[in-house]
C-alpha cells in the first residue's frame, strides 16, 4: 500500500494506491475520488452493537471498505471539515480517539467505544471516545493543524485540543494555577497526562469557530 | 525566551520556548498545551502593580477589545515550553521590541515577555470611524511578542505612503503616522467600490495586515446558517 497525506495542514487529503487484495476502511461519505475497479462494501463493522456504540462516539454507524481488485488502484480520502490529517500507526496497546476523528483504517484496525469514564463530562469532550486497536495505522483529521508530543513525564493540554493518545498514558483532568485562575484565566480545567506515550493535539477547535460565528447569524422575527 | 510559529498560515500555533525564571503573558484561554513544571499565575496587575493600577490595566484592556485578566506562564528552574493558539483560522508573526513601539489591531494580541508592556491605546475618533475600535493596543519595552491574524499574514515595508483596507491592518511599527479616510476615487468609489474607509499610512516602518476579515467572514457563511432566536 503507497499512502500520501497532502495538502497539509489547510485542506488534507488522503491519497492511496492499492496492490491487488489490499483494502482501506473510511468513515461513510469520505470517498472524494476512486478507481472504479475498487470493490466498495459498506457494512456495520463490529455488528449492530459495535454501529450502536460507534453512533455513541460520534462517527456514523456506516464504514465502508474499499478492495483492490488489481494493482494500482486509487482511491482518494478527504474528511468534512478544513483541517489536518496525521497517520498514526499503531503500537500495540489501544489508542483513544477524540469522537468524529476518524478517517480512515487499515482493514486489521477494530474499531470499539469506550465510555470516557465521569471525568470526560467535565472536560468538554465527548463521553465517549473510539478506541482503536489491532495492527496497521488510522488516519486520523481535525478541524486545525495537528501536532505531535512524545509525552515522557506529564504535559498538560486545553481539554479542547486532544485529538489521540496512546492509552500507555494515564490522564486526569486538573486546574491550572490557584482557584483565582480556575474562574478567571479561561483556561478553566485542562488535562494532564503521565506516563510516556504518543499524543496529538490540534491548533483550533470547531466550537469556537461556531462560537464565532453565531452573532453574524440573523435573528429571526417574533411572530 | 524564543518562539517558534509552526502550521503556517491558517492553522499557526506559536510555541514558546522559556529560560529558567523567564515569564510569559498571554490573553486568557489562548493556551493550548504545555509542559507540566511551567506555572500559570492569573491576575489584572502586572506583579508589582497595586490592586487599584490592576484594575485600571484589566479595564483598559477589556476596553480594547482583550481579556480582563491576563495568564502569567513562568518556569521557575529550568527551560520548559508552552504553546498558544488564536482561536480563530490564521496566522502568527513574532516581532522583537527595542526601543519602540508598536500598535496592534484590539484582537491580535497573542503573547510576549514580560518585559514588554502592553497597554490600551486610545485612537482617537479616527480609528472609530476606522472600523476596528475605538481602542487600540500599544506595545513597548523590549523583547518579543506574537500576534495573529484572521487569514495569512503579510508585512510590508513602508517607505513614503500606503493605504490599507481599515478592516485589514493587524499591526504597525508607531513611527508610521496614519489618517482614516474614504476610498480614493470620488463619492461613486466611496459609496459602491465595496472598500469603505482606508487607512493612510506615511512614514518608514513595517506593517502587518491580513489577508482576510474576520467580518467579513462572518458575513459571507451567516446566510447560509439558520437563524438565532435572539
Amino acid at each position: 500500500m503507497d499512502v500520501a497525506i497532502r495538502n497539509r495542514p489547510d485542506y488534507a487529503s488522503l491519497h492511496f494506491v492499492l496492490a491487488s487484495g489490499e483494502a482501506v476502511v473510511t468513515e461513510a461519505g469520505a470517498m472524494m475520488g476512486m478507481d472504479p475497479a475498487l470493490r466498495m462494501e459498506t457494512n456495520m463493522k463490529g455488528g449492530l452493537l459495535g454501529a450502536a456504540k460507534r453512533a455513541l462516539g460520534g462517527e456514523s454507524v456506516f464504514l465502508n471498505t474499499y478492495t483492490a481488485t488489481g494493482d494500482g488502484q486509487r482511491l482518494d480520502v478527504a474528511p468534512a471539515s478544513p483541517g489536518d490529517i496525521v497517520q498514526v500507526d499503531l503500537s500495540g496497546t489501544p489508542l483513544l480517539v477524540q469522537r468524529g476523528s476518524f478517517c480512515a483504517g487499515s482493514p486489521g484496525v477494530n474499531l470499539d467505544t469506550k465510555w470516557g469514564g465521569a471525568k470526560t463530562f467535565f472536560s468538554g469532550e465527548g463521553l465517549f471516545m473510539l478506541q482503536a486497536t489491532g495492527t496497521g495505522s488510522v488516519w486520523l483529521a481535525s478541524y486545525g493543524a495537528i501536532e505531535p508530543i512524545q509525552v515522557t513525564g506529564t504535559y498538560i493540554v486545553d481539554t479542547s485540543h486532544i485529538v489521540a493518545f496512546d492509552t500507555t498514558l494515564t490522564y486526569k483532568l486538573r486546574k491550572l494555577g490557584g482557584m483565582k485562575s480556575l474562574f478567571l484565566s479561561g483556561e478553566g480545567v485542562v488535562c494532564e497526562f503521565t506516563g510516556t506515550g504518543r499524543l496529538w493535539i490540534q491548533t483550533r477547535n470547531a466550537p469556537a469557530l461556531a462560537s464565532f460565528l453565531h452573532p453574524f447569524r440573523r435573528v429571526a422575527k417574533k411572530s | 525566551m524564543r518562539i517558534d510559529v509552526s502550521h503556517r498560515p491558517a492553522y499557526a500555533m506559536a510555541t514558546v520556548h522559556l529560560e529558567p525564571g523567564e515569564t510569559c503573558v498571554a490573553e486568557a484561554g489562548a493556551m493550548m498545551s504545555m509542559e507540566t513544571h511551567v506555572k500559570m499565575d492569573t491576575s489584572a496587575a502586572k506583579p508589582n502593580q497595586g490592586m487599584l493600577g490592576g484594575l485600571m490595566s484589566g479595564l483598559k484592556r477589556m476596553v480594547a477589545g482583550e481579556s480582563f485578566f491576563q495568564n502569567r506562564f513562568t518556569s521557575p528552574d529550568q527551560p520548559g515550553h508552552v504553546i498558544f493558539a488564536p482561536t480563530l483560522p490564521g496566522d502568527i508573526a513574532t516581532y522583537t521590541l527595542n526601543g519602540g513601539g508598536i500598535m496592534l489591531q484590539s484582537s491580535a494580541y497573542l503573547c510576549s515577555i514580560d518585559t514588554v508592556t502592553v497597554d490600551a491605546k486610545w485612537g482617537g475618533a479616527k480609528s472609530f470611524f476606522g472600523g476596528e475600535g475605538l481602542v487600540m493596543l500599544k506595545a513597548t519595552g523590549a523583547g518579543l511578542i506574537a500576534f495573529g491574524s484572521f487569514g495569512g499574514i503579510r508585512e510590508i515595508d513602508v517607505d513614503g505612503k500606503f493605504t490599507v483596507d481599515t478592516g485589514h491592518i493587524v499591526a504597525f511599527e508607531d513611527s508610521l503616522k496614519f489618517k482614516v479616510g474614504k476610498f480614493g476615487g470620488g463619492w461613486m468609489a466611496f459609496l459602491f467600490g465595496g472598500e469603505g474607509l482606508v487607512c493612510n499610512f506615511t512614514g518608514t516602518g513595517k506593517l502587518w495586515i491580513q489577508t482576510r476579515t474576520p467580518q467579513g467572514f462572518g458575513q459571507a457563511i451567516a446566510p447560509h446558517l439558520p437563524q438565532r432566536r435572539s
